[in-house]
């Protein structure tokens, strides 16, 4: 009996996460939605480019688009599955993701899982990384099946837009913190899957900060909205750097991606605090 | 504290505090035992006596409030500590999407054992528990016998020097308790120590050689269940006592019971039941039965739980 390395237990319970993911039909379902997205581009939509134009577009025979510049329309059909992604998709994968902490929980296998030479930070590590694996590789799926798609039809190779994966990948990481930590906190998939969405639709209301200055009266209410803006996790910029990424124009500001990555990485680890002093 | 012992605990609490900390209640109250390393042991006590908390404090499940656990020596906190030991923990629920196999071979990797010797001993374990032929079925298909079974031979498959079992046979028909025994008995034989907490205390009494009794929180009694249960004088049935002789005997013996037609008379002394044996021939009374009045561990437990 050999002495694992910590790293290998963690990639041994991430396995496990991974095993008990696909064994869900929520990520089967996500799948099936990646391939029918894939499928749509690929076998319905009829592309004809003429010298650099899109002479037509047609979907069933009837015309959609009519002599509209190809890179464009690329770019706009990139843009809206980076949006997919950010809303549904995202939505999807905090519903499928946000069991996998109350499973591992019950009382006859967190007992059973703490009784072997395993530190409890492995445990919850185990589970964070098997389960951004599983939708990591879909958002691989999708974004490279659409992108292979729209280049074979169109001859457009537009590397941006796989940029989504590393922004699609680094939100998700982000609300998966907040599903463990409630799974931690609470034993809750319902409350986990409530909260993070709570999250992803604030999100785009507390990014108007300009407006929120202009309309709320009190300096008080002003600060708190800032702090909230601050702290949580800002899912509607990364959303809109995505964007601005693909559309190819600047990116203003990277505050979002750091200010959220502290988020996360205090999530995490007040995760796995609480859950080292927890009595099972 | 000394590797000698497989498990050693010194004032060993555990006291759980209600929302807001308003309550305390004392599962465990300031236990210390000691586990020599080779013994089979039963941990015996009523529902809510701690004995689960108990258990789960040497696995690190439950932290301690008061006092210390070693398990080989080592501090039972420490992640090493456990490796050398198998547990298999009550009511347990292993993940549905596992296949015996899968289950057997996901336990064992955490526990340290290399890819190729998982290959060689799952399914030597899935024969060992009379399971070769499930070893591809999904969880879900099993039994709760067979899951039990396929429990113990995770427990196993790291070959552990201590194991630590929790309720083993819960659910186990009868042919599946005496195989679970003669596992545990070669087991013992090769030196590993068995931890058994268990409410069944016919199956204690069969298999372990030291028990402690735990009654809320602490330690009411432990011992050698041999001198526990070792015979402690003479019991004197018989059939159609007259009645004059009823009140005599009654005072002379230690105890005695009345079913049925049929007096019974417990006596300290081999002279003192002999001398109630002439007293009821002499009377023309049948003797219905003589033998060593020993206690059942049922008894002892009994006794020391209800006084």
């Amino acid at each position: 009996m050999s002495k694992p390395s910590m790293a290998k237990t963690a990639a041994v319970l991430a396995a496990d996460t991974f095993r008990e993911a696909i064994s869900n039909w929520i990520f089967w379902g996500l799948f099936a939605l990646s391939t029918a997205m894939i499928g749509f581009f690929l076998l319905l939509l009829r592309i004809d480019v003429v010298e650099g134009a899109i002479a037509t577009v047609s979907l069933f025979g009837q015309s959609l688009v009519r002599g509209r510049d190809v890179n464009t329309f690329v770019i706009q059909v990139h843009a809206a599955v980076a949006t997919f992604l950010y809303s549904w998709g995202m939505a999807l994968a905090v519903f499928a993701s946000s069991g996998l902490i109350p499973s591992v929980l019950e009382p006859g296998r967190i007992s059973l899982l703490l009784s072997k030479p395993v530190r409890r930070w492995q445990i919850v590590a185990g589970r964070y990384l098997g389960n951004l694996l599983v939708i990591s590789l879909n958002t691989c799926y999708l974004v490279a099946g659409v992108w292979l798609v729209f280049g074979w039809k169109t001859g457009v190779w537009r590397t941006q837009f796989l940029w989504t994966i590393a922004t699609t990948i680094f939100i998700f990481a982000v609300l998966l913190t907040v599903v463990i930590w409630i799974g931690v906190v609470f034993e809750s998939s319902a409350l986990a899957t409530m909260v993070t969405l709570a999250l992803m639709v604030i999100s785009p209301i507390l990014a108007q900060t300009r407006i929120a200055e202009k309309l709320l009266s009190s300096e008080e209410a002003r600060a708190l909205w800032r702090g909230l803006y601050y702290v949580l996790p800002k899912i509607y910029d990364l959303a809109r750097m995505t964007l601005s990424i693909v559309r190819d124009r600047p990116v203003e500001s990277l505050m979002p991606v750091w200010s959220s990555a502290i988020f996360a990485a205090l999530a995490l680890g007040s995760a796995i605090y609480i859950f080292s002093r927890r009595d099972f | 504290m000394s590797a000698d012992f497989a498990i050693e605990t010194e004032d060993l609490s555990k006291v759980y505090r209600t929302a807001l900390r308003r309550r305390e209640i004392v599962a465990v109250d300031g236990v210390s035992l000691r586990v020599a390393r080779g013994t089979s042991f039963g941990l015996l006590g009523p529902n809510g006596a701690g004995k689960t908390t108990f258990v789960k404090m040497l696995l690190s499940a439950v932290h301690p409030t008061g006092g210390r656990a070693r398990l080989f020596g080592r501090d039972a906190r420490l992640p090493e500590a456990r490796r050398p030991v198998g547990y298999l923990p009550e009511n347990h629920r292993f993940p549905t999407y596992f296949t015996g196999s899968g289950m057997l071979d996901f336990y064992a990797a955490l526990s340290g054992v290399g890819r190729r010797e998982r290959r060689r001993l799952i399914p030597e374990l899935l024969e060992r528990v009379g399971l070769e032929r499930w070893g591809g079925a999904r969880l879900g298909k099993y039994s709760k016998g067979m899951l039990q079974r396929l429990g113990l031979a995770q427990a196993l498959i790291h070959s552990p020097e201590l194991l630590i079992l929790d309720e083993p046979s819960d659910g186990v028909d009868p042919v599946g308790r005496i195989r679970i025994r003669e596992i545990l008995r070669a087991l013992e034989s090769r030196g590993v120590t068995i931890f058994i907490n268990s409410h069944l205390l016919m199956e204690v009494e069969l298999f372990c050689r030291e028990v402690a009794i735990l009654d809320r929180g602490r330690i009411a009694l432990s011992g050698a269940v041999k001198e526990l249960t070792a015979a402690n004088g003479y019991r004197v049935a018989a059939a159609g006592v007259p009645a004059d002789l009823v009140p005599e005997l009654r005072a002379r013996a230690a105890s005695w019971e009345a079913n049925g037609g049929l007096e019974a008379f417990s006596f300290s002394t081999r002279e003192e039941a002999n001398a109630a044996i002439d007293r009821l021939r002499a009377a023309g009374c049948p003797i219905d039965s003589v033998r060593p009045a020993g206690n059942t561990l049922e008894e002892v437990f009994v006794k020391t739980v209800h006084g």
